[in-house]
């Protein structure tokens, strides 16, 4: 009957969360009740090996990290495609090893695109 | 009964992040509450015995598109993020344009028939695995928008490194 | 037990303020995030459906939404990052060379 399931054999990954959560926040209470609180303007800088920090601490990334992530982020996808491919691979045979040579091929052409546009060089 | 606890739980968690989402001024908050509005979503698909769904939704989003999210907003400079305000001037039209959407919806929700049910009970799916009867319906009914999907992300690929890449010095 | 049309509410409640994140925001980050929102209210829908009418299809369905999402994403970022490169700006208000 729908609407009636429970993932029952999820509950040790719910406690799991609970108490984590609970250690989490218990840890940062606890610390608060008890510590002292006596800032200052020298303890409140950002450390930097003793010298007083100077300019703003946010850089620029280079853009090479943002096409990077860019296609982690579909080789990610091409990787969940794998997974029940990976399951039902004995029932189905043959058929679908070839399937996925196509959809291997197809993206390793993006690869070799990417690779020829220098977006994993590194200088 | 304990099904309905653990739905308005979720249902709440879920408006409220993603309230929490739009109208947060800083971006990087933004980003972090929307990493726990994805967990719930996934704890949903969980309760909607979609335990493959809910793993993708994990690896995907809160590990893939959000990082990439979080590198994009460290490019912006945050501190003129706080000062400027964060509404268009259409800000207002946009809500009303929303409510009414709400609206428009929730009435065409009452006319809803549902289909017959179909064959992938929960016994079924429990007895061959979640995955495994996702992996046969993919790989041989949805064989071309799978195949059409792998040129959706080769698109992707060449399109983020136009668009992002600095021009070769010729 | 929980009924189809809770799930239902909860999508359509996701996707409106998604649909008011993309209309009312300025920055164009949280604007791309809005549609995120938008496409996992549809996602939802699609795997409550499919659970409810007992069918695989709306599942496989929301699969290909979520590699569709992740290019989508790709792409709108790298034309954010074109963006920041060519007008300095993540405000959608100061781009407006198109206006006649």
């Amino acid at each position: 009957m729908p609407g009636t399931y429970i993932p029952s054999e999820y509950l040790p990954v719910l406690i799991f969360i609970i108490i984590a959560t609970a250690f989490g926040f218990g840890a940062l209470i606890i610390g608060t009740v008890f510590r002292l609180k006596k800032p200052y303007y020298e303890k409140l800088l950002p450390y930097e090996s003793g010298i007083d920090p100077k300019g703003e601490p946010r850089t620029r990334f280079a853009v090479r990290f943002y096409i990077i992530a860019m296609l982690f982020v579909v080789f990610d996808v091409e990787a969940i495609f794998i997974y029940p491919w990976a399951i039902v691979f004995d029932k189905i045979g043959i058929f679908a090893f070839i399937e996925m040579v196509l959809f291997i091929v197809i993206l390793l052409v993006g690869y070799i695109y990417a690779w020829k546009k220098e977006a994993f060089q590194w200088d | 009964m304990i099904q309905q606890l653990f739905f308005i739980y979720f249902a709440f968690a879920i408006t409220g992040l993603s309230l929490l989402v739009v109208t947060r001024k800083n971006p990087v908050h933004s980003v972090l509450w929307m990493l726990l509005l994805f967990f719930h979503i996934a704890s949903l698909y969980l309760f909607l015995n979609a335990e493959f769904m809910a793993a993708i939704q994990v690896i995907v989003y809160a590990g893939g598109i959000l990082v990439l999210f979080l590198f994009v907003v460290l490019l912006m400079n945050i501190r003129e993020e706080l000062r400027i305000g964060k509404y268009i001037g259409a800000g207002p039209t946009g809500f009303t344009f929303a409510a009414a959407l709400l609206v428009v919806v929730f009435m065409s929700l009452r006319s809803f028939v549902a289909a017959p049910p179909g064959i992938y009970s929960i016994d079924l799916i429990k007895k061959e695995t979640h995955t495994m009867v996702l992996g046969k319906l993919m790989y041989t009914e949805f064989l071309y928008p799978f195949e059409i999907t792998s040129l959706i992300l080769l698109v992707a690929i060449i399109g983020a490194i136009v668009l992002a890449k600095r021009r070769l010095k010729t | 037990m929980v009924p189809l049309s809770w799930y239902m509410l909860l999508s359509i409640i996701v996707f409106a303020i998604g649909v008011f994140g993309f209309l009312a925001r300025r920055n164009v980050i949280i604007m791309f995030m809005s549609i995120e929102l938008m496409l996992n209210a549809v996602n939802i829908n699609l795997i409550a459906l499919s659970h409810y009418l007992q069918d695989m299809r709306g599942q496989i369905l929301a699969f290909f939404v979520i590699a569709v999402a992740a290019a989508e994403a790709a792409i709108g970022l790298a034309i954010i990052i074109a963006l920041f490169r060519n007008k300095a700006t993540a405000h959608v208000d100061e781009i407006k060379e198109m206006q006649g």
